[in-house]
């Protein structure tokens, strides 16, 4: 299935910029092969585990899932894009303290899942964390420490201890 | 070879698109179709997107008490409909164990039932509420009650061309209920077996069962007899009234065996929590 | 001996037994780490591979021309491409880079391609026409010995092999060890049990498949980066397969997102390797989650024949054990896993009396190998519910029955070996205490019948780990910081982290004065690889040494720099060494450099380099035929009480709460070991209730995340409690052990006994789905 690529404008991050793509590219082959951003994952390109999710319209989606000609009028936010922001920050903090993550590969996912949820939830319980990454498959950690991690950031938020 | 995306802005540009090109298929959330793509499972020739037509997003309440959901209504939407669903509550709840957050984020109604696949959530709470698909074809509407939309295995009511414009519920009735269970083996995986249970406006009940056949199981004998007996026996000889209409799969979910052992009990389980939501707000 | 939770610290701690965060936070968590997906080179091409669609077939003839038409596509490998007598193999030489002659499974890698995209690539894999002459399949084990039945390796005996293997047929090696004479002890035993038991096929799913990126360089020189957990292995796999001296490969490493033993021997990278020597181009491939699942390795399947005997006040006497494990096409680590299996069936028990035998069966499906475990998920599935079996019948609390019989100090392992520190009992003190076992286990028996039945079960088992060869460098750089390289890869579970701190600690360095190397094969001494639990240990032992070794050299050139004696001077906090005694003066690490470098000396190196030497087996005590292995290492221990919640409805099986306790010598990094227990346990969940690799003849039916399912958050325990247990190894580097598998092995064993509590049938096939428990509980007779 080899269809010609076409320029597609793509608003990546707050930037805006034209990408080759065939009609069949999905958005997560678009922004790791064309524009180098590789935070988002294939782990099994069928949007089960998890591992390539970003935002578009202020929604997560699958990229594995997500035409990248379908994406073209949408404001797409990747990990490179939000790491700045406190919600992120006070998450990588808390990760990195909590030992929330081992080989990291489901990490950049699990992130955006997390920040999603606590922009929802500022104060979800360890059952609102189970429910909103429940699409986040980890094989490492057994999951503990992620929840440990997500109230600790929660926690933090809320405290604005956090300054980006 | 993909060579076309279309974004048409109605149901009727849409439908004039699928029209011209027999080969294009249509695309609601993509979840579902862009995974198939992947997988190289299938090979169209050109998609139509509906994700422009405003005709066919949201949730109204029509003048007629009745609701109306729009074709391409995200799960997640759906699964928050916070307004009083009556018996359709089946239905809420079936989105809300769809998959995970992020797929609910994606996948439509629309997009899921006319897909048809046999282990989804909707098809089951849509038969024993007594939904309603409304669908266009070039060159009419036409609306097919929930029973008789899902036909086969990955085949429903819609000819070739047409689209699934929305999903229409009954209007909430006084004291109407609904619960959706899900037997699946983890949390996000399709249904072993599930089973729908209605307690609709006129009091009577109404169930069907998922997952364990090509269409959602729906016997009218056992609705009369549930209506009007909810003891063990009864959930028992309605359960096998289903069971012998039942003609599940062997996978690696289940075996057809365990499929059909599980029906009784599931129906048992949506029975006694049904009865638990008397008294409740609908 | 000592209890720590992972957020308790030690008065006087320099870096060692400090929950540090992992070193590589930085990238990972801002999504800059580079796996082997993420690398990218100028031009390079990209591969696919043709897969076999049949189990057994004899290649007859390839064509390749549609597919070398097809635009874009810049070389093609098959069979053809290699020579017969180069093979590899863990063990036993059997296997080629690819498919050569014969098709052996199912998903094997016939062809590969290097094309402008992976598109094309892919496309032109469909093009090539392979002519077979399909042949019949041994799939089933337990026939793969018949007289008729198809041999998978013509010619098995011929191959060369490390040991003593016995692979002739389909037999791939046999193992047998044996203690006093447990034939004629039955007699003495006032209750027996036996019983068979089987286990499936678990993938490891890492989140992130296999992959490799060749590049070569004028002179033709290969550098391979892949996704591996050992450098070493992809040399010498690769190597050996297409017959390259090791001096034309460059090993590198790439983050790696997991492995569980699935990438600990090779997968693509032979493959790859062998398109960027044809194409004369850098080329990468990764394989998809689908080609991850059918092509490259999954958990041994076994029947696990057992029985076991006792005396009337529960004194265990007598085990034998008959272990099957179904091997695959290839040889792979099935004997290691076979030979491992054996050895610690009779789980921490003093049983006098044993014969624990068995055969790995070559069968035409994919190779099963190495995974977290590495057989003793296995047989404690199958041990630690004979214990609870015999529990049952002397109407005795199970674990008082394990009290009875745990190894405690002098013991030695089944074959004789010393165990040098053992903290079972304080585990299992623990474990029984958190969990309230007595009056739990009085209260599910009590309680009325309802549709959701609450069981508890334990489990205690062991892991030995010191397994092969180790090295380390460590440099003293020209301003006083350290550079550490020990070829060990870091797959996740932290190894740089607890090397790094393990290096500091001994030269009273703060952690962020080490570096650390990234593994290569250019410039990192040996290290055989991730895998066993034994960079902790091993490389732990071996850094130490080396840190030893700069800090005699250090003292040697501050000796002469401060004209004192070296058995005078000390090394203090923060890199600098002075005279004992009299505070101030001395000189930096940076001084001290500086002087060898310029002065005298020359660069301070410090290197190790060594292999575990305490004999695994005393002849004098247990006659051994076949064991791959003659020393492996030292041993951790863990006992663990899994509560289970069985829906009686749908026998589905939920884990509300569980309690591990590992004795692992020295946590030194403790939320890190936390980590490795937590993360074992939810593997081990899945392994016990939800995981299987279902073949529909040659087939996989499941090589998909749809299909195939692991644990997500929603299956997690709601309240899981780790302890660790430190009984400092004498021999450990700052007396830490182990703890990367242990917390596997006890998973399924521990969930089987509470199931068998809460239903009161027992299961003895993994895993135990809905459909099997609910079987269970109908057999019982315990509906609503």
């Amino acid at each position: 299935m080899m269809s010609a690529k076409r320029q597609v404008t793509l608003t990546v991050n707050g930037s805006q910029s034209q990408v080759p793509a065939a009609l069949h590219d999905t958005l997560l082959t678009v922004l790791r092969d064309q524009m180098q951003l590789t935070a988002a994952k294939r782990g099994c390109n069928q949007g089960v585990c998890g591992a390539c999710t970003v935002v578009v319209d202020d929604r997560t989606v699958r990229a594995c899932l997500s035409l990248a000609q379908n994406c073209e009028h949408a404001s797409i936010s990747t990990l490179e894009g939000l790491i700045e922001q406190a919600p992120m920050l006070a998450l990588q903090r808390a990760f990195a303290h909590n030992g929330a993550f081992q080989c990291g590969f489901c990490t950049p996912g699990m992130l955006i899942s997390a920040n999603a949820l606590l922009q929802q939830n500022p104060s979800p319980d360890a059952g609102a964390i189970r429910a909103a990454l429940s699409g986040n498959l980890c094989r490492c950690t057994g999951y503990t420490k992620i929840v440990t991690a997500v109230q600790e950031a929660a926690a933090a938020l809320h405290a604005k201890v956090v300054t980006p | 070879m993909l060579q076309g995306l279309y974004h048409p802005n109605t149901v009727d540009e849409a439908i004039a698109l699928l029209a011209q090109d027999p080969q294009a298929r249509p695309m609601a959330g993509g979840a579902s179709l862009v995974a198939m793509l992947n997988a190289g499972v299938i090979e169209p020739a050109a998609l139509v997107s509906l994700a422009s037509i405003e005709e066919i997003k949201g949730i109204s309440v029509m003048p007629d008490g009745r609701i109306r959901i729009g074709a391409f209504t995200r799960h997640r939407e759906t699964a928050e409909y916070a307004l009083p669903l009556g018996a359709a509550a089946a239905v809420r709840q079936a989105a809300s164990l769809i998959a995970n957050v992020t797929v609910r984020n994606m996948g439509t109604i629309g997009g899921a039932i006319a897909f048809a696949d046999p282990g989804l959530d909707y098809p089951p709470a849509l038969v024993a509420s007594g939904a309603e698909v409304e669908i266009a074809s070039p060159f009419a509407r036409r609306v097919v009650p929930a029973r008789e939309f899902f036909v086969d295995w990955y085949l429903t009511a819609l000819e070739p061309g047409e689209l699934v414009v929305a999903v229409v519920l009954p209007r909430p009735g006084e004291g109407a209920q609904g619960v959706y269970i899900k037997h699946a083996r983890v949390a996000g995986d399709y249904a072993t077996a599930s089973v729908a249970a209605c307690r609709l406006g006129d009091g009577s009940v109404s169930v069907a069962v998922g997952a364990c056949g090509p269409i959602p199981i729906a016997n009218d004998a056992a609705n009369t007899l549930l209506s009007a007996d909810r003891s063990g026996a009864a959930i028992t000889e309605a359960g096998a009234l289903l069971e012998r209409q039942a003609d599940p799969l062997d996978d690696v979910r289940g075996s057809a065996e365990y499929r059909r052992q599980l029906i009784p009990r599931l129906l048992l389980r949506a029975i006694r929590s049904l009865e638990a939501t008397e008294g409740e707000k609908p | 001996m000592n209890t720590r939770n992972d957020t308790e610290t030690r008065e006087n701690e320099g870096a060692v037994g400090v929950s540090i965060p992992q070193r590589e936070g930085g990238e990972k968590l801002t999504g800059r780490a580079q796996y082997i997906a993420d690398l990218y080179r100028h031009g390079m091409l990209y591969g696919a591979i043709l897969q076999s669609p049949h189990a057994h077939a004899r290649i007859r003839a390839y064509d390749l021309s549609e597919a070398k038409a097809l635009p874009g596509v810049r070389a093609i490998v098959t069979g053809d491409d290699l020579d017969p007598q180069h093979r590899m193999g863990a063990f036993i030489k059997d296997e080629p880079a690819l498919a050569k002659g014969k098709v052996r499974y199912c998903g094997e890698i016939v062809a590969a391609v290097a094309a402008d995209t992976e598109a094309i690539a892919r496309q032109a894999t469909r093009l090539i026409q392979v002519d077979y002459e399909v042949l019949p399949a041994v799939l089933d084990p337990e026939r793969a010995f018949d007289a008729d039945a198809p041999l998978v390796h013509d010619d098995a005996h011929a191959y060369s092999a490390v040991f003593d293997s016995g692979t002739q047929g389909n037999i791939c090696s046999r193992t047998s060890l044996r203690e006093g004479d447990a034939a004629s002890a039955w007699d003495g035993c006032d209750v027996v049990v036996e019983h068979t038991y089987r286990t499936q096929a678990q993938a490891h799913l890492s989140i992130e498949p296999c992959g490799a990126l060749a590049e070569i360089d004028a002179s033709g020189r290969v550098t391979l980066w892949s996704a591996n957990q050992s450098v070493f292995r992809v040399q010498a796999n690769v190597c050996e397969a297409l017959g390259l001296s090791m001096a034309k490969l460059r090993c590198q490493t790439p983050h790696i997102g997991a492995g569980f033993g699935n990438k600990m021997e090779a997968h693509v990278q032979p493959a790859v390797v062998l398109l960027a020597l044809k194409a004369r181009k850098t080329v990468k491939l990764v394989l998809s989650r689908e080609e991850d699942f059918e092509t490259v390795r999954a958990r041994h399947p076994a029947v696990v024949r057992m029985k076991t005997g006792a005396k009337s006040d529960g004194t265990l006497v007598a085990r034998e054990t008959e272990l099957l494990l179904d091997g695959g096409a290839y040889g792979d680590d099935s004997p290691g896993v076979l030979g491992y299996a054996l050895l610690m069936n009779c789980g921490p028990y003093n049983i006098p009396h044993v014969h624990a035998h068995g055969r790995v069966a070559y069968t035409n499906k994919l190779r099963f190998g190495a995974f977290r475990g590495f057989g003793v998920p296995q047989v404690t599935f199958a041990s630690e519910q004979q214990l609870d079996a015999l529990a049952d019948k002397l109407e005795m609390d199970p674990i008082a029955l394990r009290r009875k019989n745990i190894k405690r100090d002098g013991d030695r392992w089944f074959g004789g070996q010393a165990i040098h520190s053992n903290g079972l009992e304080k585990c299992l003190d623990l474990v029984e205490q958190a969990s309230g076992w007595q009056t739990a286990r009085a209260a599910n028996g009590k309680a009325p019948a309802s549709e959701m039945r609450r069981g508890m079960g334990v489990a205690v088992s062991a892991h030995i780990s010191g397994l092969l060869a180790t090295g380390a460098i460590v440099r003293l750089l020209e301003d006083g910081t350290v550079l550490l390289n020990t070829g060990a890869v870091d797959i996740g579970q932290g190894s740089n982290t607890v090397l790094s701190q393990m290096c500091a600690e001994s030269l009273k360095l703060p952690v962020e004065r080490v570096a650390i190397a990234s593994p290569d094969t250019d410039g990192s001494p040996y290290n055989w690889g991730t895998t066993a639990s034994r960079i902790t240990y091993t490389t732990g032992r071996s850094v130490v040494a080396a840190a030893g070794e700069v800090e005699k050299q250090i003292k040697k050139l501050a000796g002469a720099m401060m004209e004192c004696a070296t058995e005078d001077l000390e090394l203090r906090a923060g890199g600098t060494v002075g005279i004992r005694g009299v505070p101030g003066g001395g000189v930096s690490f940076a001084q001290v450099s500086g002087y060898a470098h310029w002065a005298a000396g020359g660069p301070i190196i410090g290197s190790n380099s060594w292999v575990f030497d305490q004999k695994t087996v005393d002849p004098k005590r247990a006659v051994v035929t076949g064991l791959p292995f003659s020393q492996i290492g030292i041993f951790s221990f863990i006992a663990q009480v899994i509560e289970v919640e069985v829906d009686t409805l749908t026998g589905k099986v939920r884990v509300p709460r569980a309690w591990t306790a590992c004795d692992i010598g020295r946590a030194i990094n403790p939320i890190m070991a936390t980590g490795q227990i937590e993360g074992a346990l939810v593997q081990g969940m899945g392994y016990a209730l939800t995981e299987e690799l279902v073949w529909d003849g040659g087939r996989l039916a499941n090589p998909s995340l749809m299909d195939y399912k692991i644990p997500t958050f929603a299956e997690m325990p709601d309240e899981q409690h780790a302890y660790l247990v430190e009984s400092d190894d004498p021999t450990g580097p700052f007396g830490a052990k182990s703890v990367g598998e242990i917390g596997i092995n006890t998973v399924a064993a521990a969930i089987s006994n509470a199931v068998t509590n809460a239903i009161g049938t027992r299961l003895s096939q993994l895993p135990l789905t809905c459909e099997r428990v609910l079987a269970g509980v109908l057999a019982a007779g315990k509906t609503p």
